[in-house]
């Protein structure tokens, strides 16, 4: 028993269920995404029998929409302003608001940073995030992102930050192969790497070696990015002789190789010469004649293979907002571990690969379904249904410079954002996110099932930064402004309102009046106490 | 992706994979994109084996210290270098005579002479020895630090449950602590700067009584904002603010002066002998895995004179630590293990140095469960290759497991897939448990 739940936990599979562009059983390409989404996740949930909660209300929804989209909390203005609004389409005002701000690009362009190099020690690269930014502030497609990154220009000055991508990764080819599938295809093939599947045919060390053939010739050119035009992967399989690896995309598809046999000497001295002379002139070395990695973005994109490509971008932007994966996790999809809702993933691949993969577009019906807008609250706490039906909003820990921004704009007076022209209030946002990447970095930046350690506990509570740098009552600060008011009770309502966006309970008018009371003729000081027990308290700490 | 190496040995330029065997995958993503970790579901299931509150000292060998000049000599052999072995307590056992002091008290240890670990590559196979077994691709495992932290700690420990101690800088990015899919409740406390931990002293400018209230505030409004809403995240969270005095008090812990005089002079002025105390007042307060790293053993170049060095230190600091455990009736509740990421090699290079040499080499295991004076395994006469009884990380663990009363075969769940302690198959050494 035991032996064969450990082999059906080995999941390394592939062979995804292919969904064909007319598939009849998909809702028409012709509804918009939001329509889609709530129409199977509803149906998914009546079929379970499950209770969805109800909407998220206005001040709420702002919150999590400014969050989400710009990586910030709203400042009490703006939620005001929505919540009183009573146009009709007030939110999908708000999102193209959001989504055409400067902020968008760069808080989307940190979240494509961390997909693309999840382990934190290879992030960093300021060239990678600048090329990331600007291929997303005009909202470059997702497939020539693709291309540029794995196709990189290095004589172009503004696109040559892409290759930092395969430059970190190419003193070593298994790890290259194993990232970029899992970056661009939602698939870990690194467990084919010493093993077929134990008990799925089609799952081979031909897949991963497959791969690891247009990914092998790459190498380092004295700091430019060089690929050869020949050479093969051999491997030695678990049975029998060793064997030469062709050159095979996920889905099987094989590219023939007439350049497989290595050349004559003279070739080779001669491509040796013009790789020295590249490297003594300091310039991007000549692509081969046959490019394999060229191969592999042709062949990845091409017909029904891009559905690896397109349904790991819809699962990947499906995660960012709704922090549950259609599949989970983001890098095993396979047969052996299904969708949630595999319709509605087929269908979304469909549209972002029928709509060029436009990021933006993707986005912004994401955030306008009415499965987005659930409350994370739900009522009966007994039965709270699985994130996995998507019928209540699961609750997603801020990154770093979420938090560090969100404190900033909370100890910052509301009122000196009033009164500012649109472009003036972006200048200060950026000028307040910038501020906060200091603390940010004292941060740890989230994963799926992320925990925050006692570490975190013990910095917000006993580290100087949070107060020298947020927590203080100048001029201009919401402290600031506190010190101003007469009654603790004004003082309460306006710091949760602050912080929170909303009106303050009863219950905890009550208990934070109390403990300003209590501490008469030091004010200034409980002032800044019940401030600290709000930003550090899980209402303040998650998106919710 | 560069590796940083701090001895510029040929040794480096070894490709790795050949050093492997062509063997596992390389680690590529990181294990928290599992779903549904179900490992904190479960509390108080081993509540049993809490009771007896087992703890764990290791010593470090940051660097890799060489086994001919501690546990293993061969002297006269062509690879044994100059110094001798001397006799200990044991009959039959002989260790080198830079450790007279560990030599008259080898019936408290049991020492394993087969490692065969075969990982040369200082990052990972730190991570290997720390955590007894290689990483896959798609899992991070936690090492033995988090899973000891987690089976003797307690859910509302009043004091961290996993210390680790490495103040020089030399290898210290290549074996951090860490606690894997376990997440960041297991997450050791790291003290690199000195011997007191960040963030653990209230700020000059709160008084305690509103560091405590305004904490109260917080978990108030916590739990308001927490009804109708479940989220492991936020659990963790709120049970991390909890522990925020509980881990304060413990301040004292950490300051060497609250011990007399006449203790610290025992264990000496070193920062490792100083540590090593700490360790000892730690443990002493229930806290269950502490590390003192000590580096940097990498001896490329003069290997003998950085051993003559740094090997009495070891000694004499060992030594004192398990007088000071015997003293104090703790034997039987604390192990203490010497470890690194591999052994020296037997031959001795042209500056009169020791490589990179995982196929041969030592450890020791001290007190719980072991068998006291025990030898385990033999290398052939000069040192190249275990003859008998070989060891590898996996069933080092099994035993460390084992002799603390943990049953290697216990499962975490990831998702659906159960994760044992070490891998399936692996067994303790039976031979060196009590």
């Amino acid at each position: 028993m035991r032996f064969r739940s450990l082999l059906l936990a080995v999941i390394c599979v592939l062979a995804p269920t292919a969904v064909r562009a007319a598939d009849p059983a998909l809702p028409p390409a012709s509804k918009s995404i939001e329509q889609v989404i709530d129409q199977l996740v509803d149906a998914a949930i009546t079929d379970a029998n499950v209770t969805p909660a109800g909407q998220a209300d206005d001040a709420t929804v702002i919150r999590r929409l400014t969050l989400d989209l710009v990586g910030r909390i709203p400042t009490t203005g703006e939620v005001d302003a929505y919540v009183k609004s009573t146009e009709a389409d007030r939110r999908a005002k708000l999102v193209d608001r959001l989504i055409a701000s400067p902020a968008f690009v760069r808080h989307q362009a940190t979240l494509f940073d961390i997909m693309l190099n999840p382990e934190g020690d290879r992030r960093g690269s300021g060239a990678f995030r600048a090329y990331l930014t600007d291929a997303l502030k005009e909202n470059r497609p997702w497939d020539k992102i693709f291309r540029e990154v794995m196709l990189p220009d290095e004589n172009d000055a503004k696109l040559k930050g892409a290759a930092d991508f395969l430059r970190g990764r190419v003193s070593d080819a298994d790890k290259l192969t194993a990232d970029v599938s899992v970056a661009f295809f939602g698939v870990n093939v690194s467990c084919a790497q010493c093993h077929n599947h134990p008990h799925v045919e089609d799952w081979t060390q031909d897949h991963f070696y497959g791969m690891k053939a247009f990914l092998a010739r790459t190498f380092d050119n004295g700091g430019f990015l060089g690929e050869r035009g020949y050479g093969t992967i051999k491997y030695k399989p678990t049975k029998g002789p060793e064997r030469t690896a062709k050159m095979m995309f996920l889905t099987g598809a094989t590219i023939e190789d007439a350049n497989a046999k290595d050349p004559d000497a003279a070739a080779m001295k001669a491509e040796k010469d013009a790789l020295d002379k590249a490297k003594a002139a300091k310039t991007p070395p000549p692509a081969p004649k046959f490019s394999a990695r060229a191969k592999l973005v042709e062949v990845a994109l091409k017909g029904e293979n891009a559905e690896f490509f397109a349904r790991s971008l819809a699962n990947r932007l499906w995660h960012r907002f709704l922090g549950t994966g259609l599949v989970s996790p983001l890098d095993q999809m396979h047969s052996e571990n299904r969708s949630s809702h595999p319709e509605l993933l087929a269908w979304l691949a469909r549209d972002t690969a029928t709509n060029g993969y436009d990021i933006k577009r993707l986005v912004r019906g994401i955030v306008m379904s009415k499965t987005y807008s659930r409350s994370s609250r739900y009522e009966a706490s007994e039965n709270v249904p699985s994130f996995k039906t998507f019928a209540v909003v699961r609750l997603k820990p801020m990154t770093p410079l979420q938090l560090a921004t969100a404190l900033k704009i909370a100890s910052t007076d509301s009122a000196s954002f009033e009164g500012l022209k649109p472009a003036e209030f972006e200048t200060k946002m950026e000028q307040i996110e910038s501020s906060a990447k200091g603390f940010a970095a004292l941060i740890a930046q989230p994963t799926d099932n992320f925990q925050i350690g006692v570490g975190e506990a013990l910095l917000f509570s006993n580290g100087d930064r949070l107060m020298k740098e947020f927590l203080t009552d100048g001029t201009g600060t919401t402290l600031g402004r506190a010190k101003q008011m007469k009654e603790p009770k004004e003082v309460v309502e306006f710091l949760v309102k602050t912080a929170y966006g909303r009106t303050a309970t009863e219950q905890e008018t009550k208990a934070l009046v109390g403990f300003i009371e209590k501490r008469k003729g030091r004010e200034a000081e409980s002032y800044r106490h019940v401030l600290w027990a709000l930003v550090t308290a899980p209402e303040f700490r998650f998106s919710y | 992706m560069p590796r940083n190496t701090f001895c510029r040995s040929a040794a480096h330029a070894m490709d790795r994979r050949a050093f492997l065997g062509g063997a596992a995958a390389v680690g590529a993503t990181v294990a928290s994109d599992m779903t549904q970790l179900s490992v904190l579901a479960a509390p108080g299931a081993n509540g049993a084996l809490k009771k007896t509150q087992k703890r764990i000292i290791l010593l470090w060998l940051a660097g890799g210290a060489s086994q001919l000049e501690t546990w293993d000599p061969k002297p006269g052999a062509t690879t044994g270098g100059p110094f001798r072995s001397i006799q200990t307590d044991v009959p039959g056992l002989r260790i080198s005579e830079l450790m007279p002091k560990m030599a008259s008290r080898m019936k408290t240890t049991c020492v394993i002479r087969g490692l065969n670990t075969k990982n040369g590559d200082h990052g990972s196979a730190a991570v290997t020895m720390m955590k007894g077994r290689r990483d896959e691709a798609a899992l991070r495992y936690p090492d033995l630090g988090a899973v000891v932290a987690r089976e003797m700690g307690r859910a509302d420990s009043k004091v961290p449950d996993y210390v680790t101690f490495y103040t020089q800088s030399e290898g210290r990015s290549m074996a951090p602590g860490t606690s894997g899919f376990l997440g960041a409740r297991y997450a050791p406390m790291e003290l690199t700067t000195n011997n007191y931990p960040e963030f653990i002293k209230k700020l000059d400018g709160i008084t305690d009584l509103d560091h405590l209230e305004r904490g109260e505030l917080r978990d108030l409004l916590g739990k308001q904002f927490g009804q109708g809403r479940n989220s492991e995240t936020m659990s963790s969270q709120n049970e991390a603010y909890q522990r925020v005095r509980g881990i304060m008090a413990s301040e004292k812990l950490f300051d060497i002066t609250q011990e007399p005089q006449k203790v610290r002079d025992r264990y000496g002025p070193t920062q490792f002998a100083e540590q090593v105390l700490i360790a000892r007042r730690l443990v002493e307060a229930g806290v269950p895995f502490v590390r003192v790293g000590r580096a940097w053993w990498d001896s490329h170049g003069q290997n003998f004179e950085t051993h003559q060095e740094m090997v009495p230190e070891l000694d004499h600091v060992m030594a004192t630590l398990i007088d000071d455990l015997t003293e104090r009736g703790m034997m039987d509740d604390v192990m203490i293990v010497t470890l690194a990421e591999f052994g020296r090699t037997p031959s001795i290079n042209a500056s009169l140095g020791r490589d990179h040499f995982a196929s041969a080499w030592s450890s020791t295991i001290t007190g719980c469960g072991i068998k006291r004076g025990s030898v385990y395994g033999k290398s052939d006469p000069k040192g190249q290759t275990v003859v008998s009884e070989e060891v590898d990380a996996g069933s080092l663990f099994a035993t460390i497991y084992s002799a603390l009363g943990l049953d290697p075969n216990k499962n975490y769940h990831v998702g659906a897939r159960p994760i044992p302690l070490v891998n399936p198959g692996v067994l303790p050494i039976k031979a060196v448990l009590q």
